[in-house]
């Protein structure tokens, strides 16, 4: 790849495509799918009530583990990663990350104040949100 | 058969929409009739509709802007009449007419007069600016453009045939539901912007990927005019904020169409949840349109003070700085909505806090005119007027940004004069004077001077004379959309305001004489050098109009201003640069497609308005078809030959060498006098210009990717808004049965390795394997769907579809869309593997396939996010 130093790589390209051998290739798949296998096994698990995480701390965990999981996928089957090579396409991926955030968490900050910071009386707050 | 399309649909009765609509169709017919009478169809065909050169293209939108204009000014100056007249009494409007009108104005001026005009400049300066060829994606960027004025078109047609939304342009709910405004006039306001939407959309990932990828050698970031980088600050917000308006308007079609419960009054719908994702949307879109605006004004500036632009880098970080921020202020739009103290006070100190990158613009454009020799050409008086202008704008912005005196303005003319004062005095003069100011470049000759400063005044005088007594009557307490009035103090404020109206439309009627005169005197107006401004930037370094090629070798960028440099050095020395080494250029070929996904777009929209179910199921196979028909194809480039190169390069060399030596009457070239000679630098470039094809390629769909995670998104925003609204049904806890969703699970996770180790195969060109895998991949895909279609069906027929809550509704339509992506790649799947199977692995074919493994292991994420929020959070004990 002679273009190699003066561009990002291709998202998406990692190594599939003759830098690295077949096998390689084949195992770097492999892995990826066992670690995600893992996490997502792991998920279910915490999620169906086991004793081995404190209860409050379940939310956490399924965010950490979805979290690690997104990672997964995005290295092992995306190739995204933090080289040299990948500066823009992570920095793009930062940029999604950091919308979809900010939608995410705005709208959710926004809409449950719009229940709690009302000082209606009970039959009013139908209004604005109804169970 | 014509669904809900009938006689009744032509407003028969109303005399205004229907002489108007019999008048334009006539105008229309007139001008095919002169075009096909004149033989010009072939010319048209070629040159135009199917053309993917980025300046025709760029010339359309303007074209197509300039035409809504027009549209959305007649809009306004009704509403200006009808208050002039509705003092104790009615008007001339009715009410329902008054209400279209004004939904009309506000959805044409945004959509489809300010975006195709600024999209249009962007278009055709940006890969000029940039000493490139073309865009990322030239048949695409035909795709969008055709997109758009199917929008357009849907719009008008809402005149003749049936109605148009009541609903004001924000098309906030409950009123915009079905329940209460049962006609088409929202459909045929949500269809079009959603048919718009995707070419805006489009645009979006075009633009990032061109600026960010492909720029002639040299020209790295710092480099970049300050209009690239503004279209830059302006694509990346495309690209992340109209997917949470399709998502937006999505669910709100839902709701009209199949009985959802997103927004309804009922059910536990939220309606308050679309005026806050519409303004997620809302916000940058403000942005989107200003910030180009503001380069504009930022190349106008520096060109006719004839120096550099004060401040480069402050000004590449304050665009950078207002491309986040304006993500994070979308509810000062909606502070009465009751968010409370804490939240309205955070977000009206952030909306403070983005003046302050605006302001540190305005003083970088006055101390680049300080010291400098100012030249008042019209795009310059532009310039000038909007610096007035915009800072009363945006003094009234951050007066609005103060939560308490919100309460006391919101929704009052004070607004209205307000966002106008911004979008006038800000985007509008900012395209008025890009228009005046690339038109030379487009057409070869200048506009006509003497009535562009006469519509220049009439339209600074008109806006002023309308818009400050708004203000005024907005402090008296009038709120906006006011169909009759009762208060006699306002009178005399609304009677000064349709004046005003009157005047800018002097002003309108001025621009098109002066295209009509510009046309006929353009012998003595022609632009032979191709710097007709003594310009900066690149673009004035080829000829105008460009050759289609643009570049007949690509400038090599050795600083800032790269032609000033250039320019400059020619002077010294009195000759320009060496006869470059002339090669074959590859062009892109003409394409017919978007012209075609256009009219089938239309088909679609307005079978869907009318409920023509036959209609838009052929409308989307049409589309479809298209694409496959257009990935197809074996030849996507053509060559102009060397030779060709060099003959069109050297009647450019000729005025150029005009222009250096002076002779050129009229153009009087400002020379600085330099310290240090500048030495003629060996071209040594590490950035070795335009990126190959398959980093281009990929990284596009990569861009277009994490659109598709924002609109993901807001539909996820919705459901942890509404999940718990169950309207007394069962709740997740009752509904989901983590079994299935564990299976689903494994499929997708199995297909997504599958089409990896297909991807492997493909690149060792092992079409054996590569075919077996992606059948596997399918195959899984398949029964991961089958699995969600069967999960849905089981619900449906218990009775808990997604009209039983507003928790149903988010829960079908977030997970409801991931199983549309899944099968979309389903069917990319199927043409891919046919494309292998006849072509085996051409270029074109690996870059697509690369792409289709993106947006597969992505839709593995998504569900990552899907599973764990909504299944396993929802079942959790």
């Amino acid at each position: 790849m002679s273009d190699h130093h003066a561009y990002d790589s291709a998202p998406g390209e990692g190594g599939d495509f003759g830098e690295h051998s077949v096998s390689e290739s084949v195992r770097n798949y492999v892995i990826g799918l066992v670690l995600a296998a893992v996490l997502t096994v792991a998920s279910f698990y915490v999620a169906s009530g086991t004793a081995l995480l404190y209860g409050p701390g379940v939310l956490m965990g399924l965010a950490a583990l979805a979290i690690a999981q997104m990672g997964v996928h995005l290295v092992f089957f995306l190739h995204i990663t933090t080289g040299a090579d990948n500066t823009n396409n992570a920095l793009a991926l930062a940029f999604g990350g950091l919308i979809v955030g900010l939608v995410i968490a705005g709208s959710v900050w926004i809409m449950f104040h719009l229940n709690t910071n009302m000082a209606l009386p009970g039959g009013m707050m139908d209004l604005h949100m109804q169970k | 058969m014509l669904g809900k399309l009938t006689w009744d649909a032509i407003p028969f009765n109303q005399p205004i929409p229907l002489v108007t609509s019999i008048v334009v169709i006539v105008v229309i017919l007139s001008v095919l009739g002169l075009i096909t009478v004149k033989g010009w169809w072939p010319y048209l065909w070629r040159e135009w509709i199917t053309s993917v050169d980025h300046k025709h293209i760029g010339v359309m939108y303007c074209l197509l802007g300039l035409v809504m204009l027009v549209r959305g000014f007649s809009d306004a100056i009704m509403m200006r009449m009808q208050q002039a007249f509705a003092f104790q009494s009615g008007g001339y409007l009715v009410p329902e007419h008054y209400d279209q009108i004004f939904s009309a104005h506000g959805t044409i001026m945004i959509f489809f007069v300010a975006m195709p005009f600024v999209i249009g400049l962007m278009n055709f300066a940006v890969p000029l600016q940039l000493g490139v060829r073309d865009v990322a994606f030239p048949t695409l960027n035909s795709v969008s453009f055709w997109l758009t004025a199917s929008g357009v078109l849907l719009v008008n047609a809402s005149l003749l045939i049936g109605e148009f939304s009541q609903a004001g342009w924000m098309g906030y709910p409950p009123l915009s539901e079905l329940a209460f405004s049962p006609g088409v006039g929202v459909d045929y306001y949500l269809w079009s912007l959603q048919i718009s939407g995707i070419g805006t959309l489009l645009t979006g990932v075009n633009f990032v990927t061109t600026i960010l990828k492909i720029r002639a050698p040299g020209m790295i970031y710092m480099r970049m005019p300050v209009f690239c980088w503004t279209a830059l600050a302006a694509n990346l917000l495309i690209v992340a904020a109209f997917p949470v308006l399709t998502a937006t308007f999505a669910m709100l079609l839902l709701d009209r169409y199949l009985g959802f419960h997103f927004f309804t009054t009922d059910m536990g719908g939220n309606a308050m949840m679309y005026v806050n994702l519409f303004w997620v949307w809302g916000h940058p879109e403000v942005y989107i349109l200003v910030l180009p605006a503001f380069g504009v004004f930022s190349e106008v500036v520096s060109t006719f003070s004839g120096k550099p632009l004060y401040g480069y880098r402050s000004m590449v970080a304050a665009t950078l700085a207002i491309c986040i921020l304006s993500f994070t202020v979308w509810l000062h739009h909606f502070f009465t909505m009751g968010a409370g103290a804490n939240v309205n006070a955070v977000f009206g100190i952030l909306s403070m806090i983005i003046g302050i990158p605006t302001g540190v613009k305005i003083f970088n454009w006055l101390f680049t005119m300080w010291g400098g020799r100012v030249r008042f050409e019209t795009p310059m008086l532009w310039a000038i007027a909007f610096m007035f202008t915009f800072v009363i704008g945006g003094m009234t912005g951050v007066l609005l940004a103060v939560p308490p005196a919100d309460f006391v303005l919101h929704n009052s003319l004070f607004l209205i004069a307000h966002f106008h004062n911004v979008i006038i005095g800000g985007v509008l003069f900012g395209v008025f004077a890009g228009y005046t100011y690339w038109f030379p470049k487009a057409f070869g000759f200048k506009l006509e001077k003497r009535f562009g400063t006469a519509a220049f005044w009439f339209w600074v005088t008109g806006f002023y004379v309308t818009f400050m007594p708004l203000y005024v009557v907005g402090l008296e307490g009038m709120t906006r959309r006011m169909q009759h009035y009762d208060v006699p103090e306002w009178r005399p404020w609304l009677l000064i305001s349709a004046v005003g109206a009157v005047l800018v439309l002097c002003g309108i009627l001025c621009q098109i004489a002066q295209i009509a005169v510009s046309i006929r005197e353009r012998a003595s107006l022609r632009d032979r050098t191709g710097d007709p401004w003594d310009g900066r930037t690149l673009e004035w370094m080829t000829a105008s109009p460009p050759p289609a090629f643009n570049f007949a070798a690509m400038p090599d960028v050795t600083g800032e201003e790269a032609y000033w440099g250039i320019k400059q050095r020619a002077m010294a020395r009195a000759e320009l640069s060496p006869l470059p080494h002339y090669q074959a250029i590859e062009m892109p070929v003409n394409s017919p497609t978007g012209f075609v996904v256009a009219f089938f777009a239309v088909l679609t929209g307005f079978a869907l308005i009318w409920h023509i179910w036959w209609m838009a199921a052929v409308g989307v196979a049409g589309a479809f078809a298209t694409f496959v028909v257009f990935a197809w194809r074996d030849y996507d480039e053509y060559e102009v030959p060397a030779e060709e190169v060099a003959r069109i390069d050297a009647l450019r060399r000729e005025a150029r060498e005009d222009l250096v030596a002076g002779r050129e009457p009229g153009i009087r070239l400002v020379r600085v006098v330099e310290r240090d000679e500048p030495i003629a630098r060996t071209p040594s470039h590490p950035e070795g210009g335009p990126a190959p094809k398959r980093i281009v390629t990929t990284y596009g769909f990569w861009v277009f990717l994490l659109s598709d995670f924002v609109m993901f998104s807001g539909f996820y925003s919705a459901y942890a808004v509404l999940s718990h609204s169950t309207a007394g049904g069962p709740g997740p806890l009752e509904l989901f049965n983590l079994k299935t969703v564990a299976a689903e699970t494994a499929f997708l996770l199995l297909s997504s390795f599958v089409c990896g180790l297909a991807m492997i195969a493909a690149g060792v060109r092992n079409m054996l394997w590569t075919q077996v895998g992606l059948l596997l991949t399918g195959l899984l895909g398949l029964g991961f769907l089958g699995l969600e279609v069967n999960e849905f069906a089981k619900m449906i027929a218990e009775g808990y579809g997604p009209d039983r809550s507003a928790f149903l509704s988010a829960f079908f339509a977030l997970v409801g869309c991931h199983g549309m992506h899944v099968t979309i790649g389903l069917l990319w799947l199927g043409t891919m593997m046919a494309q292998y199977f006849t072509k085996g692995f051409r270029p074109g074919i690996i870059r697509r396939g690369l792409c289709f493994a993106l947006f597969w292991h992505a839709l593995d994420i998504i569900w990552v996010g899907i599973f764990t929020n909504v299944y396993l959070l929802g079942t959790l004990t």
